[in-house]
């Protein structure tokens, strides 16, 4: 669920142009962005998400222009022979400032896709959060995505495999600094469908949904360069893909996202959206994913979620929770989920937490380990959401 | 306080003096600063400008003939992993409404701006949906919200563009508020496109001007070498430091120069100030002794007649201060406009008032006002209280000083005359050894004042009589109060020679030199908005279509560019000139005296005399020219005399551009008539051809046509136009210096008379006519002028001579005859006249108005 990621960063990308130190500014004016993004108006010349559609592969792993927004969404634990721990979080959006022009263009550079990337790496043993934000137009080969070969990238910061086969082999490099990382992902489990058959619907109104598919358990190896070091690295990834045009309805502080791999071959990714006085709202959901590649949805009523502790940000004065409990209510899932760094916060165009988590707990009765993934937005004291 | 008091009562019993002392100063200084002011402020515009187009970047990737591919850009980022780099598309345009001004279009790409130019994050601030319009828009246009003030825009108004012969139709989508104004300065004039926008308006799909690179911290060299690396053939990495640089030092010797004019209205200054105050200490003879007698000591003295000069050296500062800032608001103008015509856009034309130009000015002021008052100042506390009324004893006194600076004098001269045989580009130096000359011409001044006088007495005294001698005698009397007098004005008269004779004999080459230069008939050309250089293009279709005009024997297309070479830019014009232009060509030097021979087909260069001059550069050399197709060596077969571009240029076969540059295209077209044809009947049927196709022109360079068709008489009264427009600061300077002459002249004669009092007071009494006593003392002015002005000729004709010879061809390579004009020597001597004779007019008027018994009274 990094749909309202995607749309708040997107929403302030006419602010993008804010280096770091101006940040405030941009915060304080983006509302008025998400507000033109998300505005009903401005849905027009674009696709909607309507409607239940058949996925066809290899073509859907490709962008789809039509669409205002969509993105190739990477997260994974990695470790050393030894057992050093790495965090990873590669994500490439794209965005449409306009709606699909017919006419011919007449300079290379007349292109109205956009790609912003992120790319962030945590490195346990250091303590050490590194993280990267990068914009460019697709245009002159700068940034792209196509479907066959499968690619996508921006400027180096590449993804390419082989979308014609199911298990989806793929080859995902990010450089930035002295920090670089090469994976080869392949995928151990089918991909999942969001939502209802892949139409995930995050909002009353027809259309405001998206086409949604994960790859939940992808096994990864290749190397990781930190402090010009380069070390062999394994693990496990997780990608999500999704594209829409318009989706969700303001009234929202925040959201906070798992992404969770367990020791006994199953996965659980769940999103809470908190409400202003911090209650979960309604729309909140997630999907259990059994080792067989069965499926169950997850709706607000079905999990709690406590914070155990908190984090203040040094850097920007942010709250965020650090540490949870979730549950599910029927007491199947019963988990713990620490933060392996406490500061993973990425101060990007928007200010936000994503870092890799450890998990201890049971499931379905057995004692589980494991890791994952979270991402809490809206916790930044200026921030847009916080706001409202 | 006693000694406060008569100073006090000395400069308020002599307001003319004291008020013209202080006007003296004033002017020398505000002079000065205004220059320096002007030159810094010049140099400052040309700082932002490249600042406000190169932001934080510290090195740019150029390419060899102007304009790099896209695609470089994009292999650097995506390839090579540059990402602190930022693609830039710069060209000029015009704006309808504001005809004849250049605005600098810039076209950038958002997404790789925020390390560089820190202003576009400001965008999106000031206005929602600004940026998203930026980049989806193809007429989408920001600038800073005072340029749109300015020009009365409003955020989403329609702004007509003018780029070469087009206009398109623009639309502000945003506007940038800085909040300091440097940052708002840089920003003047300066229009913001999206890259892809600024393509299509300049037509240039696919190029970029450069690409802006960041590279900090201690890798930085490393980065430079591996980025240096994977840069193709004929694509360089500057640093940006070296731009602004380039920059000052294109306008460097041409501020020096402009620095040096001032300086001379210093050195008028100073020799009035002295004059007033040794007159002052002279007048005061009698004063001082008593002073002396009744026991004040000699440091008292010397203190007085110090704190009177600190007090005129102050006044005049701070008038020279107010009056130098408001001189320089019209003089960056001027500059400015030279700057521009010569050099490249600048932007910005405001005044900045740095603390240390103003500090130099009162540095100047005070510094020169108590140098110059040392010596009267030493010699009244020399006064000893015997020798007081003894005015003989100090004439005499003075006599032996004048044979004492006669012969410093001399041997300043010969200095001067030695440092300018030194063979150096410095023009410093070559400036030291100019006013070593001038100085050393004027001590010599009143010793030639005294043999002058003297040998003209008997002649005066067969055609005027008693009173011609009298008139004489007393000039020749008077000489330790009215030697510097006439020395001033002697050196004013001689600089206004000097720079009239240099900029006549100038014009007069550049004038014969356009004569024969412009070899074809017609010139057609898009309107350039900087003058001397087009950076627009000529479709092809046109140029064939007004060759088919009825008359046209054939026509040569032009093609000018900058190239880079080892010692930096080189602007090159490629043309395939035809065999009737050869001639038009005046060599300096040549190949076996064949410079033009097989240069059509082979690598050929002949380049300007500036540009020999700059760089060293000699027939037979081969210079490498850096081109698409790599580095070409080219053969150096000829130097030419060219007085159009002061950076100099060099001229190839356009048979041998294409072949290197792969660039058919042409910037202007030369097109000659078949013997006998009418050039007003061609262009007149030149034109009826636009207009059949549409278009609209004219011979008035103003940005407002399609394009501009000029006869070879149109275009040198045009040019002869932009060469007096260079001088016009020249000029306002040349004016000055006479200006503070004249002042000076003034209240020299004018107190010098006016203490005749008692004197003309007893001639009166014996029976002279108070219209005899007027031209006596009008005789006696003119006399002092024309000293001064005869002595003016040769000293002016020397300083032209230096100023062409030396300072002139040591700042730009040029070489022409001194023509020195009869009309100019006499307007000298006839200034020189009428400022002494003008000075005369009021004592004259005031002594035969007083009854000789008052005139006669003891002070």
């Amino acid at each position: 669920m990094h749909l309202k990621t995607m749309l708040w960063l997107w929403g302030t990308l006419a602010l993008l142009l804010a280096s770091c130190e101006k940040q405030t500014i941009t915060q304080v004016d983006a509302p008025l962005q998400v507000a033109e993004a998300l505005g009903g108006g401005s849905a027009e010349g674009y696709a909607r998400a309507v409607e239940v559609r058949p996925f066809q592969f290899p073509l859907d792993h490709g962008p789809h222009p039509e669409f205002r927004n969509e993105w190739w969404y990477f997260t994974g634990n990695l470790s050393t022979a030894s057992g050093r721990r790495f965090g990873y979080q590669f994500t490439l959006f794209r965005t449409a400032l306009a709606p699909l022009d017919p006419r011919p263009n007449q300079t290379a550079w007349e292109q109205n896709q956009v790609f912003m990337g992120h790319f962030a790496l945590t490195d346990v043993a250091s303590g050490k959060f590194h993280f990267a934000e990068r914009f460019s137009r697709d245009a002159l080969g700068l940034s792209g995505a196509q479907a066959q070969p499968f690619q996508v990238w921006l400027e180096d910061w590449n993804v390419s495999g082989d979308g014609s086969r199911r298990e989806l082999p793929m080859r995902l490099v990010a450089e930035e600094g002295p920090v670089r990382m090469e994976l080869d992902l392949i995928a151990e489990k089918p991909m999942v469908l969001q939502g209802n058959q892949g139409l995930s619907q995050k909002g009353g109104e027809a259309g405001n949904a998206s086409y949604y598919y994960s790859y939940t358990r992808l096994k990864a190896s290749g190397s990781v360069t930190v402090e010009g070091e380069t070390l062999p690295v394994n693990g496990s990834s997780w990608m999500d893909r999704e594209w829409s045009t318009s989706a969700l309805e303001s009234g929202q502080a925040g959201w906070d996202w798992f992404a969770l791999q367990l020791s006994d071959g199953s996965e659980l990714m769940y999103y809470q959206l908190r409400l202003e006085d911090g209650r979960p709202d309604r729309t909140s959901a997630g999907v259990r994913v059994f080792p067989e590649g069965g499926t169950t949805k997850l709706s607000w009523e079905d999990v709690e979620l406590t914070p155990l502790g908190f984090w203040e940000s040094p850097h920007t004065g942010a709250r965020y929770p650090s540490g949870w409990r979730l549950q599910s209510r029927d007491g199947s899932v019963d988990l713990q989920i620490q933060p392996v760094l406490k500061d993973q916060e990425l101060r990007v165009t928007v200010h936000y937490w994503e870092g890799a988590v450890d998990i201890q707990g049971t499931a379905s009765g057995k004692p589980v380990s494991g890791q994952g993934y979270v991402e809490l937005t809206g916790y930044t004291p200026a921030s847009l959401l916080g706001k409202r | 306080m006693l000694l406060f008091l008569s100073s006090w009562r000395h400069l308020l019993r002599h307001p003319w003096q004291f008020g013209l002392s202080v006007l003296g100063v004033a002017l020398g200084v505000s002079v000065v600063l205004a220059i320096d002011l002007t030159n810094a402020s010049a140099l400052r515009s040309f700082e932002l400008s490249v600042e406000s187009v190169s932001g934080r970047a510290t090195h740019q990737i150029l390419g060899s003939s102007g304009n790099l591919p896209e695609s470089l850009y994009a292999q650097l980022r995506r390839d090579h992993g540059f990402r602190q780099t930022a693609p830039a598309l710069e060209g000029y345009v015009g704006l309808p409404l504001r005809p004849g001004q250049a605005f600098q279009l810039l076209g950038v790409d958002p997404f790789a701006e925020a390390p560089f130019r820190s202003y576009l994050r400001q965008l999106s601030t000031d206005s929602t949906g600004a940026f998203t319009e930026f980049l989806t828009r193809p007429d989408a246009l920001v600038m800073s919200a005072a340029t749109a003030r300015e020009l009365s825009l409003e955020v989403g108004d329609p702004l007509e563009v003018r780029i070469g012969s087009r206009v398109e139709t623009l639309r502000l989508v945003g506007t940038i508020t800085l909040e300091d104004e440097f940052s708002r300065l840089a920003l003047k004039n300066l229009l913001i496109t999206d890259i892809s926008a600024a393509q299509r308006l300049l037509e240039m799909p696919g190029a970029l001007s450069r690409v802006d690179v960041l590279i900090e911290g201690p890798a930085a060299l490393e980065h430079v070498k591996r980025l240096q690396k994977v840069l193709p053939e004929g694509v360089q990495l500057e640093p940006v430091a070296s731009r602004v640089e380039s920059g000052a030092k294109m306008t460097e010797a041409f501020q020096i120069n402009l620095t040096a004019l001032s300086l001379l209205a210093l050195v008028v200054g100073m020799f009035l100030i002295y004059n007033t105050m040794t007159f002052s200490v002279v007048q005061r003879y009698a004063l001082l002794g008593r002073l002396r007698a009744v026991g004040v000591t000699r440091q008292q003295v010397f203190r007085l007649v110090l704190g009177e000069a600190v007090i005129v050296g102050l006044l005049g500062t701070l008038l020279g201060l107010a009056g130098g800032i408001g001189l320089s608001q019209e003089l960056v103008r001027l500059v400015t406009q030279t700057i521009n015509d010569l050099y490249f856009v600048l932007n910005v034309n405001a005044v900045e008032l740095s603390p240390w130009s103003l500090s130099k000015g009162i540095g100047l002021g005070m510094g020169a006002t108590l140098l110059v008052v040392l010596p009267p100042a030493l010699e009244a506390s020399g006064i000893s209280p015997r020798t007081v009324l003894m005015r003989s004893a100090t004439e005499e006194s003075h006599r032996r000083l004048q044979q004492y600076a006669a012969l410093g004098g001399t041997v300043l001269f010969l200095v001067g005359v030695g440092v300018l045989q030194v063979p150096t580009t410095d023009l410093l130096i070559s400036y030291f050894g100019l006013f070593s000359l001038l100085i050393g011409a004027a001590l010599v001044t009143p010793a030639c004042t005294g043999w002058i006088m003297s040998g003209l007495r008997p002649l005066v005294q067969q055609v005027f009589g008693v009173f011609g001698a009298l008139g004489v005698r007393g000039v020749q009397a008077e000489l330790s109060r009215t030697g510097v007098a006439i020395a001033a004005l002697m050196i004013a008269v001689a600089s206004s020679i000097g720079l009239q004779v240099m900029v006549g004999s100038f014009r007069n080459t550049v004038y014969q030199w356009l004569g024969s230069q412009l070899w074809a008939d017609i010139y057609v050309s898009p309107p350039s908005l900087v003058a001397n250089r087009s950076d627009q293009f000529l479709e092809d279709e046109l140029i064939e279509a007004l060759a088919q005009t009825p008359g046209v024997q054939h026509v040569t297309r032009l093609r000018g560019l900058d190239v880079e070479v080892d010692f930096g830019k080189l602007r090159l014009i490629a043309m395939n000139l035809p065999e009737e232009g050869y001639a038009s060509y005046r060599f300096k030097e040549s190949l076996d005296g064949t410079p033009w021979k097989g240069f059509t087909e082979k690598s050929h260069l002949v380049i300007s005399e500036p540009l020999a001059f700059r760089t060293g550069l000699q027939p037979g050399d081969t210079l490498e020219l850096k081109t698409p197709a790599g580095p070409q060596g080219f053969l150096i077969t000829g130097i030419f005399h060219d007085y159009a571009s002061e950076r100099g240029f060099g001229i190839i076969s356009r048979t041998r551009y294409e072949q290197f540059w792969d660039d058919p295209r042409s910037n202007s077209a030369a097109y000659y008539l078949q013997p006998g044809q009418d050039a007003n009947q061609a262009l007149e049927a030149m034109g009826a051809t636009l207009n059949r196709l549409g278009r609209t022109a004219n011979a008035e360079n103003q940005g407002i046509q399609d394009l501009v068709i000029r006869s070879n008489v149109q275009l040198r009264e045009q040019s002869l136009a932009i060469f007096d427009r260079t001088f016009a600061i020249t000029g306002v300077l040349q004016l000055l210096v006479a200006g503070v002459a004249f002042i000076g002249v003034l209240s020299a004669l004018m107190a010098l008379q006016l203490e005749r009092q008692r004197e003309l007071g007893v001639m009166r009494a014996t029976g002279i006519t108070p219209g005899q006593l007027w031209g006596l003392i009008t005789g006696q002015c003119s006399l002092m002028g024309l000293v001064a002005g005869v002595l003016a000729m040769p000293v002016g004709v020397m300083l032209a001579v230096v100023l062409i010879y030396v300072v002139n061809q040591r700042s730009f390579g040029w070489t022409f005859p001194t023509v020195v004009s009869g009309g100019t020597l006499l307007q000298g001597l006839l200034i020189a006249v009428g400022a002494a004779v003008l000075a005369g007019l009021y004592p004259a008027w005031k002594m035969s108005r007083t009854p000789p018994a008052l005139a006669l009274r003891e002070e």
